[in-house]
């Protein structure tokens, strides 16, 4: 309530600085200097992994100055907790996570649109016309695999969806539950794209629900589990498991289906009644930069950039050597509440 | 002379502050999550719930996993408390038995759980790295040994109180007539302490279906309510389904947590008959003596493990598939995040504690010592803050405080949770951590006074003192171990809760046992350890505090007692 009400308060001093402007140039120095009230903190709503919630945040603060907090939630609950807090929103931005959950929030009525000038150089494809959410980066969904513990079970890395439904990865599979988390969401939709509809794509999951030990809350949980050999097989973005390679986990290998596999473009946007609303703006405009989009391999986030210019890292996926299906986030993002609550009722609670 | 005084002016500030907080922080929260589970919009969500095949299965399933880590952990305490009370065995492993058992009760939970991935799982170290066997520790079996695991210190303490206070002549009389040793345990021993039991195993329950921590670790496919309460909050933030599940899930564990009172009211009739007339007669019969001494051994070991593996992977990059040493798990929690969580977790504990351990005395004193009208409301309302599931307590909150109270245009109580709410959300917090600790001092504090004579309570009375001072400088200091339990057990209950405040934390804010599943469920075991063993080592210490500056004097009286 009391930054809100203070930086009303700074909006009318500012107000009336540029009216005194108009009056006359005499008046005007002293005021002007006062006027463009400097951001002192913003709050981000964080939707990739933390260690890059970290890294990013804290190069702003270096930059800008501006205090940066940030909550790391997963892409589900980020759109629910935007939603639930509306009325009196407590972020000021949410940046990372699918799309899908971007457009599902400009449904929701939880952000406000902002086209950055940055923006410009951002393909058309990787941000919402209306400028609800503009894209900083692409990931790829893959296989996440065990070589050694394939190798035990007589197996190759799959190649195909239906190469997890192999008798022989029975509980050994992992992925996230979708209601909860945005890569988990992105296998869904690829599946309703690939089989053509959803009742095919839960006949999928329905038969895949046996071979899941443990549906995890983050998307690039699989990962790790796959590291330690909890299971042998997840679905995650490929770079979280170029990641988990990183974090010491040797045995880890990427796989693509070749019949088509989905992507993510991530993106980031304006919450609407944004408490720090002109420090939000900075972090967009920012975060379009090529400076900005080269901060992720250095945590170990391996996405491609949106920005053209900014350097790739040589650990990213080319997207050229994967089959990419044609993914429509608006309507993947329209369908998504309907499609996770029967996730949770019609697959997540039936017995094995 | 327990005669009951009327209150004076000077105790009427306290216990309208007791009245106040409990119809705030405890009452009007759960009253809200009814309100909004009775809408008529509502309706069909209970239609929902209750006639689908698999809601029917989930509140089956969560049924079956109260009892079997009721029945376990009953088990366990009792194997426990048997061998500290009745067993002959050396002093110092009595000692190392005692102190392994209160591990788990400083520790958050689903601790215990990530162990059990490391050491058991598919590619465990003992499981699959010496016996070449693929566990599996997701779902009914592992949550069973887990929460038994977790919860049975409880039902131990309870158990070995129990056996001490029995009267021996009792066995005595029965060995006395004729009765073999084995006859006398079944149809003497056992049947005083068959309410404990009861009440054990009833909490348990309670404490079992309202876990949150551990079904999100390993439940696997075997989804209980209080996860499916959390989807619906985190994945939907669908309030209304919300409260309706809190309200199902709310008629077991108080119904259950009733039953268990009447059983534990029994129970302690038994434990205040006086001090026993006789010596008990050890276990001595190797039959008996050894199989029992190795299996609580054995069990022991286990423990001991599990919490070894916890420090070993905080030391460790990868523990089980890289065990170089490292220290990067503890840079990694105690710069930026990390510590900001351990600050404010142990500050906000910090305060937590003192007003419970304080809440906690004056209401039994006021229940035990003073009369006035709706005494046994307020004994209950305080009890219902452990009786019902700390997740509905979050949701409780979330509907009460999200928004200011107002009453005629006047704000009564202004928002206390979610961001740029009052004190950044740090006020909702504190409330929840006394309201779930609060319970466990009251019934301590109770405990001690109902075994005190007012009498010297009357006497600086009667010298001039009023009711205050007499509870600050006479009551107080007669019921100090009382006190003392409940400010250990206030801060170490508050230091591992995750299930009332995960729903609570702010950007602001955060709690150490939500950074903690954070890193788990991500699968960051490593900073997962260095996080929980900082908070073991935080709770430990803050124990010892209490102890060297409050408990001096307990210690003193308590040797002064053994010498007699």
């Amino acid at each position: 309530m009391n930054t809100q009400t203070s930086s009303r308060l700074i909006a009318l001093a500012a107000g009336a600085a540029l009216a005194l402007t108009a009056c006359g140039p005499g008046a005007a120095a002293p005021a002007a200097t006062s006027a463009p009230a400097k951001p002192t903190k913003l709050t981000v709503l964080c939707t990739v992994t933390e260690d890059w919630c970290v890294a990013q945040t804290k190069a702003f603060e270096a930059k800008t100055g501006i205090k940066t907090t940030f909550t790391r939630l997963s892409s589900g609950e980020a759109a629910t907790k935007l939603k639930a807090t509306a009325s009196n929103p407590e972020y000021s931005v949410w940046w990372g996570g699918p799309a899908d959950g971007f457009v599902q929030a400009k449904g929701d009525g939880t952000l406000a649109a902002y086209k950055s000038p940055n923006a410009a150089k951002i393909p058309d494809k990787a941000k919402d016309p209306d400028g609800f959410w503009t894209g900083v980066y692409v990931g790829a969904l893959g296989f996440c695999s065990n070589k050694v513990e394939l190798d035990k079970l007589g197996l190759q890395p799959p190649t195909s969806w239906d190469d997890l439904l192999n008798p022989k990865l029975k509980g050994k599979f992992s992925v996230a539950h979708p209601a909860t988390s945005g890569t988990s969401y992105t296998m869904v939709w690829t599946q309703v794209v690939l089989r053509g509809g959803e009742d095919k794509a839960f006949e999928f999951l329905t038969k895949l629900h046996p071979q899941v030990s443990q549906y995890t809350k983050s998307g690039a949980a699989p990962a790790q589990a796959v590291g330690r050999a909890e299971a042998v097989v997840g679905v995650v973005f490929s770079h979280d498991c170029v990641a988990a390679v990183d974090a010491g986990f040797k045995d880890v290998v990427v796989s693509f289906a070749k019949e088509g596999t989905g992507y993510e473009i991530g993106a980031m946007g304006l919450v609407k009644g944004a408490p720090e609303e002109a420090a939000a703006k900075m972090w967009i405009d920012w975060a379009l930069t090529a400076e900005a989009q080269e901060i992720g391999p250095t945590a170990k986030a391996y996405q491609l950039p949106t920005n053209p210019d900014a350097k790739v890292s040589d650990r990213s996926v080319k997207l050229s050597s994967v089959n990419l299906i044609d993914y429509d986030f608006v309507k993947a993002g329209q369908a998504k509440k309907g499609i996770t609550t029967k996730f949770e009722e019609a697959i997540a609670a039936q017995p094995k | 002379m327990l005669k009951r005084r009327a209150i004076d002016p000077t105790l009427a500030f306290g216990l309208i502050f007791a009245i106040l907080f409990v119809a705030i922080a405890i009452v009007y929260p759960l009253v809200r999550v009814l309100g909004t589970a009775f809408e008529p919009a509502a309706g069909p969500y209970f239609e929902r719930f209750l006639l689908r095949p698999t809601f029917q299965t989930i509140i089956g399933r969560t049924v079956v996993l109260g009892l079997t880590v009721g029945l376990a952990g009953t088990l366990l305490g009792f194997l426990w408390a048997f061998v500290q009370a009745r067993v002959a065995a050396p002093a110092w492993l009595k000692r190392v038995l005692h102190l392994i058992a209160l591990v788990p009760s400083v520790s958050p939970p689903f601790a215990v759980a990530i162990s059990m991935i490391v050491l058991f799982g598919r590619r465990g170290m003992i499981s699959y790295g010496l016996f070449g066997i693929e566990g599996n520790v997701y779902g009914l079996p592992g949550m069973t040994v887990v929460m038994a695991l977790s919860f049975f210190p409880v039902v131990y303490l309870t158990m070995v109180g129990l056996m001490r206070a029995l009267d021996p002549a009792m066995e005595e009389a029965s060995a006395n007539l004729g009765g073999s040793k084995v006859r006398t345990f079944l149809r003497v021993t056992m049947p005083m302490l068959l309410p404990g039991l009861a009440s054990s195993f009833l909490l348990l329950f309670v404490e079992a279906i309202a876990d949150l921590g551990n079904p999100l670790t390993i439940g696997g496919d075997y989804v209980v309510l209080s996860a499916r309460l959390f989807i619906a909050i985190s994945g939907e933030y669908d309030l209304l389904a919300a409260a309706v599940l809190a309200v199902i899930l709310i008629v077991p564990a108080l119904g259950v947590y009733l039953v268990q009172k009447y059983f534990a009211d029994r129970a302690s009739v038994v434990s205040v008959t006086g001090k026993p007339a006789g010596s008990v007669a050890l276990v001595t019969d190797w039959r008996v003596r050894w199989p029992l001494l190795a299996l609580n051994v054995f069990i022991a070991a286990f423990i001991a493990l599990v919490y070894v593996t916890m420090i070993a992977g905080a030391f460790t990059r990868l523990l089980g598939i890289d065990n170089s040493f490292t220290l990067n798990n503890f840079s990694y929690v105690l710069s930026g995040l990390g510590s900001e969580a351990m600050l404010d977790t142990t500050r906000l504990s910090a305060y937590s504690t003192v007003i419970a351990g304080f809440l906690g005395m004056l209401i039994a004193f006021l229940v035990v010592r003073m009369k006035f009208f709706g005494k046994g409301l307020l004994d209950f309302g305080t009890m219902l803050g452990i009786a019902v599931p700390g997740t509905i307590f979050g949701i409780g909150y979330l509907l009460a405080f999200n928004d200011p109270t107002r009453v005629a245009g006047f704000t009564l109580i202004p928002k206390l949770t979610g961001g740029q709410a009052l004190l950044a959300g740090e006020l909702a917090i504190i409330m929840v951590f006394i309201v779930r600790s609060t319970p466990a001092g009251l019934r301590a504090g109770v405990a001690a006074l109902q075994q005190i004579d007012p009498s010297l309570e009357e006497a600086s009375v009667s010298l001039g003192a009023n009711r205050a001072v007499t509870f600050g400088r006479i009551t107080l200091p007669l019921i100090r171990p009382a006190f003392l339990s409940g400010l250990v057990y206030a801060f170490a209950r508050s230091m591992t809760t995750i299930s009332a405040v995960i729903f609570l934390t702010t950007p602001e804010t955060k709690i150490m046992t939500q950074q903690i599943y954070a890193e788990t469920d991500a699968g960051r075991f490593g900073n997962a350890f260095a996080y929980i063993v900082i908070l073991i080592g935080i709770v430990l210490l803050v124990i010892a505090l209490l102890q060297t500056f409050i408990g001096l004097a307990t210690g003193a009286e308590r040797r002064v007692k053994s010498e007699n």
